[in-house]
């Protein structure tokens, strides 16, 4: 099995080369020339425009611009601003930016370093998620290699401007993925997601104004600079430019991840560069960008990979992890998979969440052992309904979503259970 | 003083990273659990004089992450994890198969209490399952065989 | 001022205030416009977790909870649609989910807002079948709450308040999703002065008070409104009544005393009330110097005639009249003015002292000192001091504080009269020679004027069950027996509530029909 990406792309080229992950190897190859150029030959503002023009949607689930949030940082105030790098990668079927630290921590922090600069902040936490261990060890490394060599420091690149990176792990904890969860957890207490407004560009990290990016949306910043917004929208498609590394999973011959552009199409990533389903069977359903997005059955997987397009079949991108199930899979067994899942990471604030994650892990058990009824199938789909768009995250939305997706798509297998009363697919994955 | 001079001194390290002291306390807990296992009564009281906290909101923090533990532990962390991706790929018959091989008992601990096995959500490696995770380490792309290898090694 | 628009009518607002607030503001939230809540408290900070405060707000694609949504010009809020009906039934039927159904068994029933909002507001059949969540359902959180984990709706306001109100922080929620608990750390147990108030904050039965727990259904209670009479604050509350017996104080809230808290000793001192030391007959110490129980004639008769016999030996200045700071205004008027005829001009009044803190608890112990200093009565030191002289030999007493100023009953032992009215048993019966038993604040009418100098009423909420009197009655009676100008032996709190209100600046406008709930301080716009 391949660690590094099968396909690569700008984001990835290097990555097979382990000479690429010191300070050395990495600017061997032009690392930190997009940094240099931008903190002395741009204004903060006209790279703010950039990042805007380019397109770069934020790679960590939500897709919104990332120049866009950038823009929200106030410019006129005295209070210290932070970034912070969302590395709390705990979507189930994500495993992208673990790799984009691995052997790309360098391309993370110049363009950490950039965003600092076009931000005007003057620090950096990275929270990384607890159990990526090695993952932490490699970033520390590489971000006391590049304070060392002045790129971080009282003086970047000699250019006066301060900026500084902190690295804190998680310790286990979904939610700690949403923005404001981590910025509770990053600043010592439990990771419950904020109320908002107020938005963390006005009250984030210890109350300053934050700019919160994934990994991977850093990751994408030297390459803009150095080869402009033109080249970026190249890339991809109109309104989702650029590539992106899907990380794909499940009942594939070749699971691993895949650096490719936006809107490449679905079945492509399956069935070309996966090497479609393992021992010749067939696709039954896909769920296309980590758990919380909605399945898509293999009638639908033309779609192109991309959240214009996704959102018409009521999914959405999310962080590209593209899950693969055959046809031996019993749908009403993932349910019990992904609905515990929520279950065990709600923060608890919300009612609708908390008890509604818990209720809907009971009836999919229910079902699923064959002591459910056709009305079960109807009530999942109300406490799922009763949980959408009513909370102070998105948490329940991603609780909901998967549960109306299955419903959707593979109400069958829900009757099947509810009418044998037992699981009719023999062959599907133990519980 | 039950945490040592050495944590102590690390802990002070990473105070010195936040603009506020408290910003340090998941790094503060990770060195404690190092040290100790988990944090108690004594060392919650502690770590709140550090951090100019009450203990209680001390073991709040605690209770709400699943890498940090109030109650002793055992010496190892065995986490196969059982999410979707991996369960796909068999990950809860290995599961299950080293539950027989290490005789863990209804806490999943095994009787001289050396080893905890468990099991865990999403640990991002889901093109390399099934797997687990024991202590700080990956073990990825298991099979029963090799996965019964890494355990028996465990000191 | 901003206008915002709430189901249709007007509504003039403050500016930075949020919509629930705006409603509090104007009195009409659950008093016109209904928007049910939880987490929220007018007194707290917001917490924005129960999600039952949902409305639609014109513009926003979601509902927003009005608890976290400011106010701006022009906004127009509905809180009756389908849409927010659907919103709350859905929080109401997922609260129930792992709720146990304890109300047969929870002093909550009766005055539960998960009673009365799934009654007006949720679904009326449940549809879950699994079992719910086992908790533990008696812990002992500390000497005056008793907490249930099952009966929780996590609103987090205990939490909140203590960290915010005594500041002690001692409950935290552990865990996490709906194995979330809350707890407190070992050893340190919930043990702040204002630990009871998160039993009436607490919105479900999930935390309950030990002193009330299993002793009387809410609904057989009258609430009678009230002020707690345990030191100079004040702090206004409802006195739960039934059979003629006071079960419980609960605060009532008063913006301007004590907002919507009470501390605990003045909670519990409605015990005083019905206390077994309660003074039941007048008594009169006989040839042989032992009390006798008498009819309250006889008493009065007595002691008219002891002190008229002293003052006409030893003229009126070896009389001294000392008043009680836990007697009414309208009591301590006709005291003034009994004294006033009688030509006595030592005076003062005794006020008990104690341990005060920066929030509610002050130092007097007593409901109206600053009533009593008001109506003219010093510090009863001066009066002490002419007892030690000797000067003085004749008392009118009021209550028995005075044995504190004078370090002792001995101090009083040589005194040749002393008329004595008291609610409750001292050792100035030991000394006494006439005990007239009086009535406490919630057996009678009248006013208390707080340390603030905010006067509040008080109203009969229970009868003694013996025959005590108010004060001002005793002392009018006492004025006629007497034979003093202008004392025919009536008292009516009201009349005199209305000379005293033209008496002096301090009672302005205070007379006890236009005191309505929440009191009036003089200087308030009539």
């Amino acid at each position: 099995m391949l660690k590094v990406p099968y396909t690569t792309g700008y984001l990835s080229e290097h990555f097979a080369d382990d000479d690429y992950t010191t300070l050395e190897g990495y600017r061997r190859r032009g690392g930190y020339e997009a940094a240099k150029k931008a903190l002395t030959q741009m204004a903060p503002a006209d790279l703010i425009e950039l990042v805007k023009d380019s397109g770069l949607q934020g790679r960590g689930g939500a897709g919104f611009s990332a120049g866009m949030k950038w823009s929200f940082m106030p410019t006129d105030t005295d209070k210290p601003k932070y970034l912070v790098c969302n590395a709390d990668e705990s979507e189930p079927g994500s495993f992208k930016d673990r790799i984009l630290i691995e052997r790309g921590a360098h391309q993370m922090l110049e363009g950490i370093l950039i965003a600092g600069w076009a931000t005007g902040a003057e620090k950096t936490f990275v929270y990384i998620r607890g159990e990526y261990a090695e993952p932490a060890r490699i970033l520390q490394r590489a971000i006391d290699e590049a304070t060392e060599a002045g790129l971080f420091g009282a003086s970047c690149l000699g250019t006066g401007f301060r900026h500084e990176v902190v690295m804190q792990r998680g310790a286990g904890a979904y939610i700690c993925g949403e923005e404001t969860g981590l910025l509770e957890s990053l600043e010592g207490k439990k990771g419950q997601p904020r109320k908002k407004p107020p938005f963390p560009a006005q009250y984030g990290a210890f109350g300053m104004p934050t700019t919160v990016n994934n990994v991977e949306t850093f990751s994408h910043v030297p390459h803009i600079v150095a080869k402009g917004a033109d080249w970026f929208r190249s890339l991809g498609t109109e309104k989702s430019p650029g590539h992106t590394i899907f990380g794909v999973s499940g009942h594939v011959a070749r699971p691993g991840l895949y650096e490719l552009p936006l809107g490449t199409p679905l079945s492509e990533i399956v069935f070309e560069h996966a090497g479609g389903v393992r021992g010749g069977r067939k696709v039954k359903g896909v769920i296309p960008g980590g758990m919380s997005m909605p399945i898509l059955p293999a009638s639908e997987l033309d779609v192109p990979m991309a959240n214009e397009f996704l959102r018409e079949k009521k999914t959405m991108l999310g962080t590209g992890g593209v899950m693969v199930m055959d046809e031996t899979t019993c749908m009403v067994r993932a349910a019990t998979v992904i609905t515990y899942f929520f279950r065990d990471e709600s923060c608890g604030q919300c009612t609708q969440c908390r008890e509604g994650t818990g209720w809907m892990n009971k009836i999919a058990l229910r079902i699923e052992r064959g002591s459910g009824s056709r009305e079960d199938l109807d009530l999942l789909l109300d406490v799922a309904g009763k949980m959408e768009g009513q909370t102070i995250c998105a948490f329940a939305d991603a609780a909901a979503w998967p549960v109306q997706g299955l419903l959707r798509h593979f109400r069958e297998d829900f009757e099947a259970h509810v009418r044998e009363k037992k699981c009719p697919f023999p062959e599907s994955f133990e519980l | 003083m039950v945490i040592s001079a050495e944590a102590r001194s690390r802990i002070d390290g990473e105070i010195a990273k936040y603009p506020r002291r408290r910003g340090a306390l998941l790094p503060a807990l990770h060195i404690v659990h190092e040290e100790r296992g988990h944090v108690d009564v004594d060392t919650a009281r502690e770590i709140g004089e550090i951090f100019e906290i009450r203990p209680i909101e001390v073991m709040e923090v605690v209770s709400f992450y699943n890498m940090f533990f109030s109650q002793p532990q055992a010496k190892h962390h065995v986490y196969v994890c059982t999410n979707l991706p991996c369960s796909l790929r068999g990950a809860r018959g290995l599961y299950e198969e080293l539950k027989r091989h290490l005789e863990v008992d209804a806490s999943g601990n095994t009787a001289d209490g050396r080893i905890h096995l468990g099991h865990e959500e999403c640990l991002g490696a889901c093109a390399y399952a099934p797997m687990m995770r024991v202590d700080d380490t990956y073990h990825e792309d298991l099979e029963a065989g090799a996965a019964k290898a890494v355990v028996d090694g465990l000191d | 001022m901003p206008t915002i628009t709430v189901d249709g009518n007007e509504l003039e607002v403050e500016e930075g205030r949020t919509v629930l607030q705006a409603l509090d503001d104007a009195g009409l939230l659950m008093n016109g416009v209904d928007v049910p809540h939880y987490c929220w408290h007018p007194k707290l900070s917001i917490d924005g977790s129960c999600r039952l405060c949902q409305v639609e707000i014109e513009g926003m694609p979601k509902l927003q909870i009005a608890c976290n949504t400011p106010v701006t010009d022009g906004m127009v809020v509905n809180t009756t649609n389908d849409r927010v009906q659907t919103a709350r039934q859905g929080v109401m039927e997922l609260l129930l989910v792992n709720h146990p159904l304890d109300c047969p068994i929870c002093d909550q029933a009766g005055e539960c807002k998960l009673q009365d909002y799934a009654y007006e507001y949720g679904v009326t059949q449940a549809r879950t079948q699994e079992p719910r969540r086992a908790l533990k359902k008696n812990v002992d959180l500390g000497p005056t709450i008793v907490f249930d984990q099952e009966r929780c709706i996590l609103c987090r306001r205990c939490v909140r308040f203590c960290r915010e109100v005594p500041e002690t922080g001692e409950l935290v929620v552990q865990g996490r999703g709906d194995h979330s608990v809350i707890e407190t750390f070992e050893g340190v147990p919930l043990d702040n002065d204002y630990s009871m108030n998160v039993a009436d904050i607490c919105p479900v039965g999930a935390l309950t008070t030990k002193d009330f727990r299993f002793k009387i259904r809410v609904w057989f209670l009258q609430d009678v409104p009230g002020v707690c009479t345990g030191c100079a604050r004040g702090c206004n509350v409802h006195l739960g009544v039934a059979n003629n017996k006071v079960y419980r104080y609960v605060p009532r809230r008063n913006d301007a005393v004590n907002e919507t808290w009470i501390c605990d000793e003045g909670r519990m001192s409605y015990k005083r009330i019905g206390a077994e030391d309660r003074l039941p007959r007048a008594l009169l110490r006989g040839e042989l110097g032992v009390p006798e129980a008498v009819s309250f004639d006889d008493a009065i008769t007595a002691a008219a005639q002891k002190l008229l016999r002293l003052r006409e030996a030893k003229g009126a200045g070896a009389i001294a009249g000392v008043a009680s700071a836990h007697a009414t205004n309208e009591d301590l008027f006709v005291f003034r003015r009994l004294l006033d005829a009688l030509g006595v001009e030592v005076s003062g009044v005794a006020v008990p002292r104690g341990r005060s803190d920066d929030r509610l608890i002050h130092a007097e112990k007593a409901a109206n000192a600053a009533g009593a200093r008001a109506l003219g009565f010093g510090d009863a030191g001066a009066v002490a001091e002419r007892i030690r002289s000797g000067a003085v030999e004749g008392l009118i007493v009021l209550g028995h504080d005075l044995l504190e100023t004078v370090g002792g009953v001995e101090a009083l032992s040589g005194l040749d009269t002393i008329v004595a009215l008291d609610s409750h048993a001292s050792d100035l019966q030991r000394v006494a020679h006439v005990l007239l038993p009086t009535r406490v604040a919630a057996e009678k009418h009248g006013s208390l004027t707080n340390c603030d100098g905010r006067v509040q009423k008080v109203e009969p909420a229970v009868e003694p069950g013996f025959d005590a009197r108010a004060e001002g009655a005793v002392l009018a009676e006492l004025g006629a027996a007497l034979g003093l100008p202008g004392f025919d032996g009536r008292f009516d709190p009201f009349e005199v509530s209305k000379a005293l209100a033209e008496s002096a600046p301090a009672f302005a406008g205070a007379a006890l029909d236009a005191l309505g709930d929440t009191g009036v301080a003089p200087g308030d716009p009539v």
